[in-house]
């Protein structure tokens, strides 16, 4: 314990007795790891989400249908005869929804006219996302079923159409049909979840989508238990193949997959259409890579810092090493005062990363964001914090533990 | 004099790596980032080829019972005739609204990330190109404002010759008859030889195109997309489909709100169709600045490395000086003067960053020499934003030396050899 406080007392000596270089090293530590965090918080608020789609570990998403045939092949998302017909029936899954992904829409209201994102769901969309509703309530089996003109708006929007005026009870016109506005939402921006407005999938201007089989759906699939989640990806794997397209002779096989948050991303970016795996974990390698090599200049950067501060303190090193201090515990303590600082670094980075996140959601670059840096995130960073520390304080250390005391002394580096 | 600077750099040859290093990957980075953006200014500043004022987009949404009616692999005339009721419907019911001044058809809308390609033989050849295709109506051209460099735009004169019109553009006219005078040549959408068996040669000769003239450029995807070969085909309301987008020439001053009437107007037409209407100048917009995106997010986080590297830069060199207190002393006292040692330093300095540019350069110059970026990073750009991430860098690395090098050159000789 002793020991260890005397490292501390040298460290915090060592600290204050070059503010300037201090600052600087504290500078650039803080830089990287507020862009680190950013993106590490963008990336889990994707992946991971918290909030809305906050059951995300309970269910999966089937976005696409992946048609094959002789030398031609089609991707699209599913009609609602796939869901209805095949996905409805699955023993693993406690239930299902369709939805349609955001699409433009004109609202007309007076004598404005905008531009929503709109989203055709079913009753149980609002059952597995967990929306915050501010005002009346979200759709609802018999909207749905009777194909009631009703919709869903987001606070944004309720605010831009009504200003202070209650949104609930207002009818807005929607690509020239009038819709009654029977709840407001709060903004959100995750995967299945954002959009402006909603509306109960019946009524949509044709019926023709329950006879299709592809078509312009998304399937969410909630599982009873996180457990079950394997259970669903192979149940869906033996559905594929059963699907009849319209068109048999030309489409004659079907894939379907149902994916986590990670595994539609991946199976995106890494075009793994055909087969079960989606690549989850090649994508996740590649972050990482991008990460380590984003982080290799400011490493290099904070060794070129450290090289030069060993210089100075050749003669403080002359004289532990003569009065027999070992190469491990000088070591030691050039990786605690790097360590040290990369954490003192790490909570600077935390507030700062928290201020650029306010700011990217108040700026309205990413519409309807909110990120938060959760305890996960802040468990990235600290990990993220030492790491580079250690990266950083590795080959000064080493270098230092080479100098032989008379040549340190003397000053002789 | 040179080797007198070079000799310190040399003697501390270790140390200076890993600086170099360090300055070589800024430079990489900075060049990265200014490339990206000099390409953008430069793809900014090509003519686009067509006018977004004024203009505005319908994209219909076909019911499938609709579009089986309309749609299909079989040419019969049953099919044709009902794509030219509705083509004909929709033109004249919008060309009797008042706003409306022009009524054009097209396969898909500009300014969207839409992109058809098909690719082309010559009759003779079985050497294909490939280029953007888009069928349009004969009103699509005056209503974009386009301009023609050789022959004409296709017209009715096209009815009934047993081809399909089309116009291609300058650079598809280069890539497909670089010796040859584009206007009248036949290019095909088959390979020569296939899919012309002796019972369908007529409906082969009907899927060959004329070219009937020359324009300069269509870049659909707008500002920042790069040119590519573009052909136009003629669609003539005797076609097999029935394009899915209308695009509008208003009267000057429309007011957005116009949109409400337009939309009544489409309902009164087929009810039972969705219409999705929009502005390009709207769509011109939100594609301008999703483009934009990736160069932002770079040049943010280029900027937050550049700012630390001046950090440290500024904090090594701050050291550097510190250390070399002796040998400044001794050069003063040997009669070196104090703006000497501010040039020495400085100097130094950019020896060291030259010497990691160059190395970057070198590393870079490989990228137009092997074409492996194509045009994205032809010569212009190349020499532009190496110039640029240059003189960038040599800013950097002397803004860092400045207070170093002044606070070293301000030493006594003998407060410095004392410090010793």
């Amino acid at each position: 314990m002793n020991i260890l406080r005397n490292y501390l007392i040298t460290t915090y000596n060592v600290y204050t007795r070059r503010k300037l270089y201090t600052a600087i090293n504290l500078a650039c530590i803080t830089l990287t790891l507020v862009v680190l965090m950013v993106i590490t918080a963008l990336l889990q608020n994707v992946f991971y989400p918290t909030g809305v789609e906050g059951k995300s570990d309970r269910f999966l998403q089937v976005w696409s249908l992946v048609l094959t045939g002789e030398n031609t092949d089609q991707n699209s998302p599913l009609g609602f005869k796939t869901i209805d017909r095949y996905l409805r029936p699955m023993r693993s899954i406690e239930s299902i929804a369709a939805m349609t992904f955001p699409a433009p829409v004109s609202v007309y209201h007076g004598q404005q006219v905008s531009e929503l994102q709109m989203r055709y769901t079913d009753a149980p969309y609002w059952q597995i996302l967990d929306f915050v509703v501010l005002d009346g309530r979200v759709l609802n089996a018999e909207d749905v079923a009777q194909g009631k003109f009703v919709a869903v708006l987001n606070q944004s929007s309720a605010i831009k159409f009504f200003a202070n005026e209650k949104a609930v009870g207002q009818s807005l016109n929607v690509s020239g049909q009038q819709f009654q506005i029977i709840g407001v939402v709060e903004d959100v921006m995750h995967v299945n979840s954002f959009a402006d407005i909603w509306m109960p999938l019946t009524t949509q201007p044709s019926s023709d989508y329950q006879n299709q089989i592809r078509g312009i759906f998304g399937a969410l699939l909630l599982a009873k238990s996180a457990a079950d989640i394997p259970a669903i990806q192979a149940e869906i794997l033996t559905v594929a193949p059963h699907i009849v397209a319209e068109d048999p002779k030309r489409w004659q096989h079907a894939y379907l997959f149902a994916d986590t948050k990670l595994d539609l991303f991946a199976r995106a970016l890494l075009e793994h259409r055909y087969i079960a795996d989606s690549g989850a974990g090649t994508l996740l390698l590649i972050i990482a890579v991008m990460m380590l090599l984003f982080m290799l200049l400011p490493a290099l950067n904070l060794i070129n810092l450290n090289i030069g501060r060993i210089m100075e303190r050749g003669i403080e090193i002359g004289v532990r090493k003569a009065f027999g201090a070992s190469s491990n515990q000088l070591v030691l303590q050039l990786v605690i005062e790097n360590v040290l600082l990369s954490l003192l670094g790490g909570a600077l980075a935390l507030l700062l990363a928290k201020a650029v996140l306010v700011w990217i959601g108040a700026s309205g670059l990413i519409p309807y964001l909110q990120v938060n840096i959760n305890f996960s995130v802040f468990a990235w960073g600290l990990a993220l914090t030492i790491i580079f520390g250690l990266l950083s304080g590795v080959v000064p250390a080493w270098k230092m533990s080479r100098l032989a005391p008379v040549l340190a002394l003397k000053g002789a580096i | 004099m040179f080797m007198h600077m070079f000799k310190p750099i040399w003697k501390r040859k270790s140390r200076n790596l890993m600086l170099s290093l360090e300055l070589l990957l800024a430079f990489l980075i900075v060049f990265a980032v200014t490339a990206f953006a000099v390409r953008y200014y430069q793809l900014y500043h090509l003519p686009v080829g067509f006018a977004h004022a004024n203009v505005w987009s319908v994209e219909l949404e076909i019911p499938e019972d609709a579009a089986k009616e309309l749609i299909g692999k079989e040419l019969d005339n049953a099919k044709r005739a009902a794509v030219a009721q509705r083509f004909q419907d929709f033109s004249r019911a919008l060309s009797a609204m008042p706003e409306v001044e022009g009524v054009a058809f097209a396969d898909y809308l500009p300014y969207t990330r839409s992109r058809w390609s098909s690719e082309f033989y010559l009759p003779e050849s079985k050497q294909a190109q490939l280029s953007n295709v888009m069928g349009v109506s004969d009103a699509f051209f005056p209503t974009l404002d386009m301009r023609i460099l050789k022959g004409r735009w296709f017209d009715p004169r096209d009815d009934g010759t047993g081809y399909t019109a089309a116009v291609i553009n300058s650079e598809f006219a280069r890539q497909m008859f670089p010796n040859l005078d584009p206007l009248g040549q036949l290019i095909s959408p088959n390979k020569p030889g296939e899919n012309m068996a002796a019972d369908n040669v007529e409906e082969a000769k009907d899927k060959m195109l004329r070219v009937v003239g020359v324009f300069e450029d269509f870049r659909n995807q707008g500002e920042y997309m790069s040119p590519v070969p573009f052909t136009f085909t003629r669609f003539d309301g005797d076609a097999k489909w029935l394009p899915n987008t209308i695009l509008l020439k208003l009267k000057a001053g429309t007011p957005r709100i116009f949109e409400v009437k337009l939309n009544q107007q489409l309902k009164l037409i087929r009810s039972n169709w969705g219409y999705r209407v929009a502005p390009l100048s709207a769509l011109r917009e939100n594609m301008l600045s999703t483009d934009l995106i990736p160069l932002i997010v770079l040049a943010v986080i280029a900027t937050f490395l550049l700012l630390m590297v001046a950090f440290g830069l500024f904090g090594v060199l701050w050291q550097n000086t510190t250390l070399r207190i002796p040998e400044i002393g001794l050069r003063r006292a040997v009669g070196a003067s104090a703006r000497w040692i501010y040039a020495q330093i400085i100097i130094e300095q950019l020896i060291l960053t030259s010497l990691a540019i160059t190395i970057g350069a070198v590393l870079l110059v490989q990228l137009p020499i092997t074409g492996a970026l194509g045009a994205q990073l032809n010569w212009t750009v190349f020499t532009l934003a190496l110039m640029i991430s240059m003189a960038l860098l040599l800013l950097l690395s002397t803004m860092c030396a400045l207070y170093p090098a002044w606070r070293a050159s301000r030493m006594t000789p003998t407060a410095a050899l004392r410090y010793a």
